[in-house]
């Protein structure tokens, strides 16, 4: 790898190596620039991840989030990693693509808001990371026909079967969803032999054979390659500009020091919490008063029961049964749909959703844990609007490197508590088709968006439409807090997807 | 201690990793009569008594049973999961209060330490505070709407440390943590409902069966 001197002034400073930086590294470094990468988490060696839940918290970001409202939300585990390939290390490889009515909620209900570009000015963008990613999925599929995918799914495991038996029973369509994994080996340009998936279970813990398709193993060997430098365990707190009010490069943490290093150009890509932390920190960007408005994240109810068969629901990909069918219900008493997936899931993980979800003790709880190798569930994504509600902002407690801590505030408004009231009838009718016992919902929000988000007007947005500031032209954000509403689709692929549309603006401005 | 009676078989398996083995291996032979480290004695005494009510581990044990309560203790001074509710002190602060909170509370309504109540007087406490209904609204206690954010942490923490000893992963028969090993990273072969493998751990306890 390429590095480069302390005294170097870059092109482009990217801050963050996950689903929005990465991509957007390769492509500048491909067209040239000199790139430089500074990651705060470490750099992993796959091999080395372990399923012990405990231990594999190290790829969590672990740095203390507050996390408040109504509906406070679970960080750590649920939402968001760290490490040389950001939270795609040990997200669980779930990629459907989003719904383009979804970019164009308000327009369609009134309601929430348009995203300032049409899904179809997406498209090409996805396509384009779903072929170099490597993505496996059905060789139909029935909510859009013309799709490909070039791996066939892997084995379906019993949670992902009876999930399909439910949707029989319940006259809806089902298919084995788009996964960000490949089937058979596969020689990765610039990264080498990638293995196919072995239903090891463990997505969320890392994968050990490169199965999975992260950026550590797609886009950043590729921007490697071009000559980008990717600089792990550096944590970015500083953002420094001139008099003009431009960005004139970083201060970073590294083993205890403050490091400054140049840049011409500055990107933003450290997730939803830590970009809105860092703008709110250094007090940049926010003419809108949005950095760190409208927080949000999916609805992700969950339901679990129990059958007579001896499942094992650690084996096998953990979800890979979907139906987009209730994209737009026709009994919907709330905006936008859902997706629902199947879901297998680690002992650890699967226990503590028990436990903050439910009020069970003493031999019932003793029970319901015995129940492990038992268990199947299903779990949504839903559509989340904007809310002025739902926020991040500076607490007045300061982290070990002297920051303020980010406070989270996050509630459900009536479209989400709708929502999650209609798929909780929805899943247990289902459960109840196919005879599962002892039905628990689980009411739970996962994953992260909004912050700073585009749009075409600079009083409501942070960033324009492709991701440029609209205070400091040569600061760019390219990561889920630029989504202007949440999407019911999970969220990796139109990060990276944006990604490469900014990258693209980038380099022609 | 641990003797070869409870050194669970799986560990020797070729379907585990090495440094997965070494995590759970130590886990094993953690010190299980040591002192708390993070809370004080009240407040452990209150926590020693919590667990045996919320979760009796003699069902999947057996006499052998682990000290819950020293393990949440340890893990409490150990590198913490990345959040906590913005309405609670830090981890080790929240638990501690919450704790003499209950012995607080034990004391006027029952004229007794906590840790001298009945299971009944336990889960009654357990239950309420599920339902926010029972806290402290002095300094260094907890309010009952803190007290029901804290019961949340309390069960997760509880019961993780539970579920991450390889004694009961074995007697509930999971195969979790066998999904490859080094030489050969295996992971299942077999998905399928009623397929358990020779080296997946069978369940041990009728009520898993
Ligand atoms: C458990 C889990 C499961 C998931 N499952 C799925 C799924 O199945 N499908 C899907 O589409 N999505 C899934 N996601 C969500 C997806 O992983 C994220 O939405 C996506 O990775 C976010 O991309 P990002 O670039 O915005 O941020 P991240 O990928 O989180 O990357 C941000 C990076 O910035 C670094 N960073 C932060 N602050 C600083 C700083 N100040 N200085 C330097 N570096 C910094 C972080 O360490 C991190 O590596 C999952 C997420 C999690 C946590
Ligand atoms: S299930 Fe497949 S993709 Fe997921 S971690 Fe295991 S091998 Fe990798």
């Amino acid at each position: 790898m390429k590095t480069y001197a302390e005294t170097d002034t870059l092109d482009v400073i990217i801050v963050g190596s996950g689903a929005g930086g990465a991509p957007l590294a390769a492509r500048l470094a491909q067209a040239g620039k000199s790139v430089l990468v500074l990651e705060a988490g470490p750099k992993f060696t796959p091999a080395q991840y372990t399923s012990d839940e405990i231990e594999a918290r190290e790829i969590y970001w672990l740095n203390e989030r507050l996390s408040g409202g109504r509906n406070p939300q679970p960080f750590g585990g649920n939402n968001s990693g760290t490490g040389v390939g950001g939270s795609m290390l040990h997200y669980g490889a779930f990629l459907p693509r989003p719904d383009a009515r979804d970019f164009q909620l308000h327009t369609e209900t009134g309601r929430s808001v348009d995203w300032p570009f049409r899904y179809e000015e997406l498209l090409p963008y996805i396509e384009e990371v779903e072929s170099f990613i490597g993505v496996s999925g059905p060789a139909q599929y029935p909510w859009d026909p013309s799709r490909q995918y070039a791996y066939s799914p892997p084995p379906a495991n019993p949670a992902a079967l009876k999930m399909r038996d439910a949707c029989d029973a319940l006259g809806l369509r089902h298919a084995d969803g788009p996964t960000a994994l490949i089937t058979r080996p596969f020689n990765q340009p610039y990264f080498g032999e990638r293995q196919g998936c072995v239903s090891c279970g463990a997505c969320h813990q890392g994968c050990r054979n490169g199965a999975k398709s992260g950026t550590d193993n797609t886009w950043l060997p590729l921007a490697v390659t071009y000559g980008a430098e990717i600089r792990p365990g550096c944590f970015v707190h500083t953002i420094e500009t001139d008099q003009a009010g431009r960005v004139t490069g970083v201060v970073y943490k590294q083993n205890g020091q403050d490091i400054r290093q140049r840049c011409e150009k500055l990107v933003l890509s450290a997730g939803a919490v830590e970009t809105a932390r860092l703008l709110l920190h250094n007090g940049l960007a926010n003419s809108s008063g949005q950095v760190g408005e409208n927080y949000m994240t999916h609805i992700s109810t969950q339901i679990w029961g129990e059958i007579d068969q001896e499942v094992r629901p650690n084996r096998g990909y953990p979800s890979l049964t979907i139906t987009e069918d209730m994209m737009r219900p026709k009994d919907a008493d709330f905006a936008g749909g859902y997706l629902i997936q199947s879901l297998g899931m680690m002992p650890i993980t699967w226990a503590s959703n028990i436990a903050r979800g439910s009020t069970r003790r003493g031999a019932d709880l003793v029970r319901t844990l015995a129940g492990y190798n038992r268990s199947i569930g299903m779990g949504i994504h839903g559509d989340c609007m904007p809310s002025p509600e739902n926020r991040v902002v500076l607490s007045d407690e300061k982290d070990h490197f002297g920051i303020p801590k980010p406070l989270i505030t996050h509630s459900y408004g009536p479209n989400e508590l709708a929502m999650h009231a209609h798929a909780s009838r929805l899943l247990t009718r289902m459960w109840d088709a196919i005879g599962a016992k002892d039905l628990r919902i689980l009411d739970r929000a996962a994953h992260m968006m909004g912050t700073a988000r585009m749009g075409k007007d600079s009083g409501s947005a942070v960033v324009t439409p492709y991701g440029q500031s609209f205070d400091i032209d040569n600061l760019w954000i390219s990561d889920h807090s630029t989504f202007p509403s949440a999407t019911a689709a999970n969220p990796a692929l139109t990060i990276m997807a944006l990604a490469l549309r900014t990258a693209d603006a980038m380099l022609t401005h | 201690m641990t003797n070869s009676s409870d050194f669970p078989p799986f560990l020797a398996s070729d379907h585990l990793s090495r440094r997965t083995h070494d995590i759970l291996k130590e886990r094993l032979e953690e010190d299980s009569s040591g002192t708390p480290r993070t809370l004080s004695s009240t407040a452990f005494s209150v926590l020693d008594r919590i667990v045996t009510v919320l979760l009796p581990q003699e069902e999947i044990l057996g006499q052998q049973t682990l000290n819950l309560a020293l393990r949440v203790d340890r893990a409490l001074s150990g590198p913490r999961d990345g959040w906590r509710f913005a309405e609670l002190p830090s981890d080790s602060q929240a638990w501690e209060q919450a704790l003499l909170t209950l012995n607080d509370l034990s004391t006027s309504q029952f004229e007794r330490p906590f840790s001298l109540l009945e299971d009944s007087a336990v889960a009654a406490f357990l239950d309420a505070m599920g339902e926010g209904k029972v806290g402290l609204d002095t300094p260094n206690r907890l309010n009952p709407s803190q007290m029901q954010k804290w019961a949340l942490d309390l069960r997760a923490d509880v019961i993780e440390c539970f579920l991450a000893d390889p004694r009961v992963q074995d007697r509930l028969g999971m195969s979790a943590n066998l999904n490859g090993g080094d030489e050969r990273f295996q992971g299942f072969e077999t998905v399928q409902a009623n397929e358990r493998k020779d080296f997946e751990p069978a369940t041990k306890i009728s009520s898993a069966a």
